[in-house]
Order: C-alpha cells, then sequence, then structure tokens
C-alpha cells in the first residue's frame, strides 16, 4: 500500500509550532538517546520524515507523539539543531486537532480570533448571566454566618441555600457531560483513525480486555513518563493531575458538600484536600512558568501561545479560587461574590477549550494511546507468530 | 665483451608489495644468480633516497645493469631510466619487474606470491644481460597543435596556446563551437548565465588568427608522435585539409544518457517526462510550460538516472546533483507556489560553493525524497483522470520505508553524462586507450592527469571522466600548459624501440608491409628490401614476429631478450 506524499502539510502545521521541519538529515541520533525508543521502533526520526513528507494517512494512525513526554534529549544531541522534541510537541498538538471531529480544535490552535473569541465570550457570558440572573442581594448585612464568614449560597438575591447550589451543580453537570461527551467521541474518533483504519493491524478481541490495565495504570501513575529523564518534572506533573483530579471530584461530584454556609476548622478533611490540590496545581504552575520564562530546560525553550494560553487561564482560575476563600473567610460579602463570578467567568471558558480541544486533552490520549500502542504491539506480535507458525 | 655487473632492487611500495611478498627473501634469492652484484629491499624505490640509493650502488660497485623489482613499467620506467642516466649509465639497461599489479596486488597465498616475485624478477635479471645501449633521438617540436572538440574544454586550451602566439587547429564535430555548455541556461552554483561565460569565448576563438576552426568537421587516423603529427580534416562536401602539429588535445566531451533505456520512466511516452538537458532548452527559452502550455504545479526531479547502477553506469556523473539543485532555485522563483520535489539517492553537493548551494536549496521548500538507484527507480504513470495532475511516481522512499506516491506535472531525469558512441574510433585514431566506461585514460590518475601514454596526446575535459566546467577548464589549461613548455623547449627526446630492418637477411616477401597496422614500412624496390618509416613506428613487434628470415629486429624487445627472460621465470618454478 503507498502513502501519497502531501507538499502542503508541512505549511499547514507551521501553525502548530513547526518551523525548522528540513533541517533534519535523518542520523538517528535522536533515535538512539531517546529513553522511550522501543526495539525496533524508529522514534521520534521516523515521525520527522513522516512529517516531512506529509504522508497525512500514515501520520494520524501514529501514535508516537503521545508516547514523547518531552525530555528534550533528541534536541540536545540533535547535530542539525533539528529539534526533534519541540516538533513532537507540536506533532501532539496536529494530532488533537486531527482527533477533534467537530473541527474546532484546528481553529483554536491556528487562530487567535477563534481562540480569544471562544474564551472572551463565555467569559463575558458567564458574567452576563449571574449579573441579570444572578445578581448580589442588596441585603449583606444578613449574609455573615457564626464563625465571621460569608454565607455564600444566600449572595445571590432572591435565591436561597439549595437552589443555589442546585443551579451551580447543574451547570456543573451539563459542563462535565458536554466535556466528557466530546472528549469520548474524539477518542473513537482516534480510536477508529489509529486502530481500525491500520490496515497493517488486527487486535484480537480479548486484547482489549487483557491490556486495559495499562490504561488504568499509566493515567493513574504515568509511570512511562518517570523513565524519562528529569524527575522533577514528573512528580510536579503528578501533583498537578492528582490535585486538579480532587477539585474535579469536589466541584462536580460533591459540589453540596464542598460549597457550605458554615467555615469548616482548618484541619477538617475536606478543606486539607482543598489546600492538597490548590498546592499541587500552584507548585507546578509556578516551576512550569518559571522554567518557560528561563527557557531553563529543553522542553521550556519554545512556548506555542496554547502553552501560555493554558498557564494563564489555569493560574487564573487557582487564584480567584484562592481568592473566593479567602473573602468568604475573611466575610468581605461584595467580595466574595464578585469574585465567585470571575472565577466562574475564567474557570468555564477554560475547561470548555482546553479539555476537549486543546492542551488538557491529553489527559485522555496519552493514557489511551498506551492502550491502543500496546494493542498495535500485541497484534504485530501474534500476527509474527501466526507467520512462524505458517512457516513451521 | 664486458663483464655483466646486475643491481638488483625489490621495493615493498609501502604495504602493497611487503604485505603479500617477503622482499626480503626475493632479494636474498637474487643474490644467488650469477652477475647479480647487489640485490636490496628498499620501502618505496621511486622516493628520492630511493633512487639515490641505485645511484650510489651504480658508482660503488660500478654496476652497467639494473632491475627494479616494483609496480607497473606504466607507471616508473621513465623514473628509473633517468636514476640510470644520472648515474652515468645508458637509460635502456635497465628492465623493470612488476610484482604489484601482476602479483601482490592479485594473490592472497604470501608463500606463492613470494616464488612468483622471484620468478619474475629472475626473468628481468635475465633479460637484463641481454640489454644494449640504445641512442636517445632528439626530435623537433611543430609548434602547431590539434585540438579535438570545441567545448569549454577545447576552447578554453585553444585560446591558452593561441594566445601565446601557437598554431591551433580546433576541429569540431557540430556546425558551431560551445559544446555543452552552450546549450545550458544558468550554472551552478552562484546561477551565472552559461551564454555570457562561452558566447564571448566562441567568438574570440572564431576570430582568433591564431586559431584555425573547422566546423563539421572530424579527424579519421593520426599519423606520427611527438612533436611530427600529421593528420587530415574532413568536413563536408568532401573537403580535406592536411594539418601538421606536434601536440593533440583530446576534448571530445560528453553525451547524455538515452533514459528511454529504462522503461518504466517511460520517457518519450509521456510527453511531459523530459531530460535535465531537455529542461535547459525550456529554461533558455524562458518557456517552462508543460506540453499543454499550462504551468506545471508539481515538479519532480529525478537523480541518478543512468548514474550509479551496475546496468547502466558504476560511476558518479558528479555534476547532475549540483544541477538539480539549480533548478530546484530556478523552479522556485519561475513558480513560487509550486510543489517541487527532489528524489535523489544522495546528495553529492561536493567542490567550492556547492554545499552552500544545497544547504539554501533546501531552505527553498522544497521535498527530498530518497530512493535506492541501484534497486528500481521511481515507476512514472499517467495519473487517473480524477487526480489534478499529469503523472503519479511511485517508488520506496529509503528515509521513511514507505512505499510513497508522488504527483507529478513534470518529470526532469537527471540523466548521467556518458562517452560518445564514437569514442573508440577517436580513441584509436590518436592512440589513447579507455577504461571500461569508454572514458579515455590518463597517463596517472593523481599525478598526470591530463597526458596519456601516447606522448604529445592530452586529454581533457568529460571525455576524460565526467566534469563540471572549473575542472574541465583547469584540465584544458593544464595540458595547454604542457604543451606550451615543450614548444618552448623545441625538441622532445622519444623513444627509439622501433623494428629495424637486417638489409643483408631481409628477402624482400613484404609480409611486414601486409601487417604493420601503423603502414610504417614502405619496400625499397631498388635494394630489394623492406624499410621501417621510424617516425610512424609505434614498436608493436608485429613485423618482427611475423618476418620468415628474423630479418626485422624490435629494438629492446629482441628475440633474444625475450627468450631469456623466460628462461630466468622458468628456472626459478623449477627450483621450487
Amino acid at each position: 500500500m503507498s502513502y501519497r506524499v502531501d507538499f502542503t502539510l508541512k505549511h499547514d502545521l507551521k501553525k502548530f509550532g513547526i518551523h525548522d521541519w528540513n533541517e533534519c538529515f535523518h542520523c538517528g541520533n535522536c533515535t538512539a538517546i531517546c529513553p522511550m525508543t522501543k526495539t525496533g521502533s524508529l522514534f521520534p526520526r521516523k515521525d520527522i520524515r513522516l512529517l516531512q513528507m506529509g504522508l497525512k494517512d500514515k501520520l494520524a494512525t501514529n501514535l508516537d507523539p503521545w508516547l514523547c513526554y518531552y525530555c528534550g534529549e533528541c534536541t540536545e544531541t540533535c547535530p542539525r539543531d533539528a529539534n526533534p522534541g519541540e516538533l513532537m510537541m507540536s506533532l501532539r498538538r496536529y494530532l488533537t486537532s486531527v482527533y477533534d471531529w467537530t473541527g474546532l480544535s484546528k481553529k483554536f490552535y491556528t487562530s487567535h480570533f477563534w481562540e480569544f473569541g471562544f474564551i472572551f465570550f463565555f467569559f463575558c457570558a458567564v458574567i452576563a448571566s449571574f449579573l441579570i440572573w444572578l445578581p448580589l442581594s442588596g441585603n449583606t448585612a444578613e449574609l455573615i454566618n457564626d464563625q465571621g464568614g460569608v454565607m455564600i449560597n444566600n449572595l445571590v438575591a432572591g435565591i436561597s441555600g439549595a437552589s443555589f447550589v442546585n443551579i451551580i451543580e447543574i451547570g456543573d453537570w451539563t459542563m462535565a457531560i458536554l466535556v466528557a461527551g466530546l472528549l469520548i467521541s474524539n477518542i473513537l474518533h482516534m480510536f477508529y483513525r489509529v486502530v481500525i483504519r491500520d490496515k497493517e493491524v488486527k487486535v484480537p478481541v480479548y486484547a482489549y480486555i487483557t491490556e486495559f490495565w495499562s490504561l488504568i495504570w499509566q493515567f493513574m501513575t504515568q509511570s512511562k513518563f518517570s523513565k524519562c529523564e528529569g524527575k522533577t518534572y514528573w512528580v510536579g506533573h503528578l501533583l498537578l493531575m492528582t490535585g486538579y483530579s480532587i477539585m474535579f471530584a469536589v466541584i462536580v461530584v460533591l459540589l453540596p458538600e464542598f460549597q457550605i454556609e458554615e467555615v469548616r476548622p482548618w484541619y477538617n478533611w475536606q478543606r486539607l484536600m482543598g489546600y492538597y490540590a490548590t498546592f499541587g496545581i500552584l507548585f507546578f504552575l509556578v516551576y512550569v512558568t518559571i522554567s518557560r520564562i528561563r527557557k531553563s530546560d529543553w522542553k521550556s525553550k519554545f512556548s506555542h501561545p496554547t502553552d501560555w494560553l493554558f498557564i494563564v487561564m489555569l493560574g487564573l482560575t487557582t487564584i480567584t479560587g484562592i481568592l473566593v476563600h479567602i473573602f468568604r473567610i475573611g466575610g468581605m460579602v461584595s467580595a466574595t461574590y464578585y469574585m465567585y463570578v470571575i472565577h466562574l467567568a475564567v474557570l468555564v471558558p477554560m475547561i470548555l477549550v482546553e479539555v476537549p480541544f486543546s492542551k488538557w486533552s491529553h489527559l485522555a490520549y496519552r493514557p489511551f494511546a498506551i492502550y491502543f500502542d500496546r494493542l498495535k504491539e500485541y497484534s504485530r506480535k501474534s500476527q509474527n507468530e501466526n507467520k512462524l507458525v505458517r512457516a513451521a | 665483451m664486458e663483464e655483466i655487473r646486475i643491481g638488483v632492487y625489490v621495493c615493498w611500495c609501502g604495504t602493497n608489495i611487503a604485505k603479500m611478498v617477503d622482499v626480503e627473501a626475493v632479494a636474498k634469492a637474487m643474490r644467488e644468480i650469477p652477475g647479480v652484484i647487489v640485490a636490496k629491499d628498499y620501502k618505496y624505490m621511486c622516493s628520492d633516497p630511493g633512487q639515490e640509493l641505485i645511484i650510489q650502488d651504480i658508482k660503488e660497485h660500478n654496476l652497467n645493469r639494473v632491475v627494479v623489482s616494483a609496480c607497473s613499467p606504466r607507471i616508473h620506467e621513465l623514473t628509473f631510466r633517468k636514476a640510470l642516466e644520472n648515474a652515468g649509465l645508458n637509460p635502456y639497461m635497465f628492465e623493470m619487474a612488476n610484482i604489484r599489479e601482476h602479483d601482490s596486488w592479485v594473490h592472497t597465498d604470501r608463500a606463492e606470491a613470494t616464488q612468483k616475485a622471484k620468478a619474475l624478477v629472475a626473468g628481468a635479471i635475465n633479460r637484463v644481460r641481454w640489454h644494449e645501449s640504445l641512442d636517445k633521438r632528439s626530435v623537433e617540436i611543430n609548434p602547431a597543435t590539434l585540438i579535438i572538440g570545441g567545448g569549454i574544454a577545447g576552447i578554453s586550451a585553444a585560446l591558452e596556446i593561441a594566445d601565446a602566439g601557437k598554431q591551433v587547429y580546433l576541429v569540431e564535430k557540430q556546425s558551431q563551437l560551445g559544446g555543452t555548455v552552450a546549450k545550458l541556461d544558468l550554472l551552478f552554483p552562484h546561477l551565472d548565465s552559461a551564454q555570457q561565460l562561452i558566447q564571448p569565448k566562441i567568438n574570440r576563438a572564431m576570430n582568433h588568427l591564431s586559431i584555425q576552426c573547422f566546423l563539421n568537421a572530424e579527424i579519421r587516423e593520426v599519423f606520427g608522435y611527438i612533436g611530427n603529427f600529421e593528420a587530415k580534416v574532413y568536413q563536408k562536401d568532401d573537403l580535406e585539409t592536411e594539418i601538421q602539429f606536434g601536440n593533440v588535445i583530446v576534448a571530445t566531451g560528453l553525451k547524455p544518457f538515452d533514459p528511454s533505456k529504462i522503461d518504466q520512466l517511460n520517457y518519450k511516452r509521456l510527453p511531459n517526462v523530459i531530460t535535465s538537458l531537455e529542461l535547459e532548452e525550456k529554461l533558455l527559452s524562458g518557456n517552462l510550460v508543460m506540453d499543454n502550455g499550462k504551468d506545471p504545479k508539481h515538479i519532480a526531479l529525478i537523480h541518478c538516472i543512468g548514474s550509479r547502477n551496475k546496468n547502466h553506469h558504476e560511476y558518479c556523473s558528479r555534476t547532475c546533483c549540483n544541477t538539480a539543485l539549480k533548478y530546484s532555485n530556478q523552479i522556485r522563483s519561475a513558480f513560487p507556489d509550486a510543489a517541487i520535489y527532489e528524489i535523489y539517492s544522495d546528495i553529492r553537493s561536493f567542490g567550492k560553493g556547492c554545499e552552500e548551494l544545497y544547504t539554501h536549496t533546501a531552505r527553498q521548500d522544497v521535498m527530498f525524497l530518497m530512493y535506492d538507484q541501484k534497486g528500481e527507480v521511481p515507476k512514472i504513470t499517467e495519473a487517473r483522470h480524477s487526480e489534478k495532475v499529469n503523472m503519479m511516481l511511485e517508488f520506496r522512499e529509503q528515509l521513511s520505508g514507505e512505499h510513497v506516491e508522488v504527483p507529478a506535472d513534470l518529470v526532469v531525469l537527471m540523466v548521467a553524462m556518458e562517452a560518445h558512441e564514437n569514442a573508440k574510433e577517436i580513441a584509436h585514431a590518436v592512440g589513447v586507450s579507455m577504461c571500461g566506461n569508454s572514458f579515455y585514460i590518463e597517463k596517472h590518475p593523481k599525478l598526470d592527469p591530463v597526458a596519456t601514454t601516447t606522448g604529445g596526446v592530452y586529454v581533457v575535459g568529460s571525455c576524460q571522466s565526467p566534469k563540471d566546467i572549473p575542472d574541465s577548464v583547469s584540465q584544458a589549461r593544464a595540458a595547454a600548459a604542457r604543451i606550451m613548455a615543450d614548444i618552448n623547449f623545441g625538441s622532445v627526446e622519444v623513444e627509439v624501440t622501433t623494428a629495424v630492418v637486417n638489409e643483408d637477411i631481409c628477402c624482400g616477401c613484404q609480409t611486414c608491409i601486409s601487417v604493420c597496422p601503423y603502414t610504417a614500412i614502405h619496400f625499397d624496390a631498388e635494394k630489394n628490401v623492406s624499410v621501417v618509416n621510424e617516425i610512424l613506428c609505434k614498436g608493436c613487434g608485429t613485423c618482427g614476429s611475423a618476418c620468415p628470415t628474423g630479418a626485422i629486429r624490435s629494438r629492446h624487445f629482441t628475440d633474444k631478450q625475450i627468450l631469456s627472460q623466460i628462461e630466468g621465470l622458468m628456472s626459478m618454478q623449477l627450483q621450487h
């Protein structure tokens, strides 16, 4: 089967962050130095070649970019300054847009107008919704509880207690289901492109079950990541991931338990979990921001606009969340209300853009890529064995 | 008769000989042979200290014969004859045994190779006993020069010699001068105009008072030897001109490979598959379009067509990579949005400014795809009607390992340079040898790259091997300088190893006249004997072996010398 070369692909990919695509002359140093290279694979050299030749179909069935965690060893070793590490990063951006059937991902990656327009629209929509339908209650003096904190569920005029939590919870679930739906459909699309359309593999049904543990294990521990150089990054990333997972659980599933009127003592387990999550997210954000500004390691040297956007959005969400917490404990009624509105106005577009369409989608693509890769390897192995049996 | 005192010198040639032949054992064995006064081995006999060793021994031991066993006499016989002369001996009292090309390079058993070396050297010793002093002959140099081929090399050499005030006969097969360069548009690596380069030179050559140009002309045979050649120039309408000259420069250039020999390229069957020279025509006319007059959107350049492949030519044609890179730049400036594919097998862009051309081209948005020139060349077929392009190329891309399809509106085949079909005739006419690829062989690949084994005959430019313009011009001017040196000196010493007729024995049967390939013998009816013209005789020995009475003797190749050599060879074999 032959693949058609595509002269235009590399031009299309420039907006995803690929610039020096032609520098590579295929010496293979990157493959030799990469701690992720498996025996017989040409990772990442082969991926650069597919890109140079514009073999679109071959690239779309290719999982390699997700198996790279960007330690930067390849880029450091490259004698041509072809920057294979950043090339793999850019390929992940591209593949995100390939898996996304809605086409929005491509729009967000390649057009500032679309990306910032989308974010700005939802930012304004959240603020407007609050100001119009859920305005601050006029009766601020009655909103202080026994501990001197703000009674957050009574902030909105005319709605009290559980009703307000319900409104937010409905919003949470709607967003969660929407985002999850998009992600799952994109993963099914990825599965179709990567496994079904790849004529060279035939995966036996039981392999789907036997290999499933790798999906869970990788999602929880990112143990493959730990094989790369630089363990700080892996620890930091794990802190971020667990912190974010806790926050997600608390906000979406346990909201009625979380957003309550009384101020709990500091040693309450829910508060401690919240502090851990906040610390985890902040630690990694500060670490990443400093390395990207200083360009201190290879993976931080080249920042695509979407990398910064992600940091800024998550940073703003975290800071506004912390401020809501401080204002509430401090009994500052109006400040709590407005900060709560801003917090949601940042959080909503961040989740809507990042999780299904942009950088954050890797939370699903990476573990699934490892899972699909294991399936393909399983199929290759069993096909080889069959061949050997037939030959014998 | 004087006492025969022979010096024998066995060369190691570094490790070339010494690793396969026990040179010390050879030298030791030779000391046992009667008449051998000294026998020595040395690392490099041809080096200055090596020659000095021979000269000292001749003086010290009063030697009167010398044998050097080393490389081929074609390479160093003259070197050692010179040494003998410097020591006061007649240079013909020397014999060379080739224990490198004939022995160490071609054998794998050290003991047997050593034994063979002993036999070869013993043969040479036996032969040198019967050597006679021969007097060198000095001949006047005719200051005119014949140059065959009016391309960039021929013109450059012609102008160089003519500007020094010496007569040049410039013979060109085509109706105008300029050769391949006159068919080119721009030149790599700086993309300057070929026409601006060649046209002023053509004009100058055509109008030069010291250059006589023969167009539509050919040379069929050259008679004579260095300093005194003569030939006829044949032109249209049976026009014949006789010319005399002292030196010959062969600059017959190249011919492009015919890609219709490779079936799957579909050259000639698909109108938009063209050769590099056909692309030059389009570029020169400023009309880079497809056969339907439309601009091509996808252009593929396929390298190494006919080169570096056992089925065609094993050599690299040397200029096609740079030419293809040049095309990419030209096409890019003509069509800023076109897709350009360089389908190469290795990029060899060496030479001043050429690597820079490659680096520059790689940044011109050109897709480089690697194919295996030793295996299948890309298959070119007509694209399906639904496709937006004209043709489709299919091949295995080497760096990715994938089978790929490349769309193309125009395919340019970077065809190899090859020798002309009539290279053999010209080689025979002027007396130069050809290698397996029909390119002419130079005297020494490194140290004497423009001379040939025939004195006064030089080969320059692409008839010697594929070349770019700077190399062709350098060679042309080098040959011109060599010739000017000879002309300036006025005379040259020539070999005297010709045939001589003993008139007392000759019976006048004229057998020799019928076998001589150089028509160098005529019959003196008055004396009823054959007479050898020493100017035309090349000393091939054919007449000597055919003569029924033994009246013809080839100087330096006498029966006695040859039979003694055989005896010497056999004596060593029997001892083993």
